[in-house]
């Protein structure tokens, strides 16, 4: 049987799939963009404790405010930047 | 006989109600019926796959993930995490690629169930929209 998903935990995936939804209705190259920088920014906060839902909450809502923008039809591409050094 | 002319009357209205008269009109407005009796067929015989043809669908499926080594995949051990050693978030991306596969949507309780290729192929074979 499966794992029992905490309600938090089912939190996270269902906005994964609504991020992969979003993502199909775009063209191909900012889908994978998309699909790629969603699982990077995922796996970044893998270590989170699971108690720790204030701090998992405040992820997942930043990351829906970048859903949003995305699902803006007009978006052309995404970038990132990063502290070097 | 009053059948007949009670199902004359009926065409006739519809006729009219679609701003066409003669009976050509009437003759294509019964050939679009048939075809839509025709396409309802066929929508119906899509909808009923065969379990083996969701099963051969679905382990493609899985092996076509690129974390998952196809050698791993079979029909009888194909839980998601203990035997392709899957995260919830892969098995996420499992599911969604099903849903691209099969044409459908599945809600998120239904999702949640999902975690091997057991019960994917079990949900999918009475899933009356399943393509």
């Amino acid at each position: 049987m499966v794992a029992r998903l905490s309600g938090i935990q089912k939190q996270v995936l269902s906005f994964y799939r609504s991020v992969i939804r979003t993502a199909r209705a775009k063209d191909t190259d900012l889908r994978d963009q998309i699909l790629r920088h969603a699982r990077q920014e995922l796996d970044k906060r893998r270590g989170i404790e699971k108690r720790n839902v204030l701090l998992i909450e405040h992820y997942l809502r930043k990351g829906k405010k970048q859903l949003e923008v995305l699902q803006d039809s007009s978006v052309q591409g995404i970038g990132t930047f990063t502290r070097s050094g | 006989m009053a059948l007949r002319s009670l199902a004359g009357s009926i065409a006739k209205s519809v006729v009219q109600t679609m701003g066409v008269s003669g009976p050509s009109a009437l003759g294509a407005g019964r050939l679009r019926l048939g075809q839509a009796a025709l396409f309802g067929l066929r929508g119906y015989a899509d909808a009923a796959l065969t379990k083996d043809e969701v099963t051969a669908r679905v382990l493609e499926v899985v092996k076509n993930m690129e974390k998952v080594d196809p050698a791993k995949v079979n029909e009888e051990s194909c839980d998601f995490t203990k035997d392709l050693g899957l995260d919830s978030l892969d098995t996420v991306e499992v599911v969604m690629a099903f849903e691209e596969e099969f044409q459908l949507e599945i809600p998120d309780d239904e999702a949640d169930k999902i975690a091997s290729c057991q019960q994917a192929i079990e949900y999918i074979a009475q899933h009356p929209m399943a393509k």
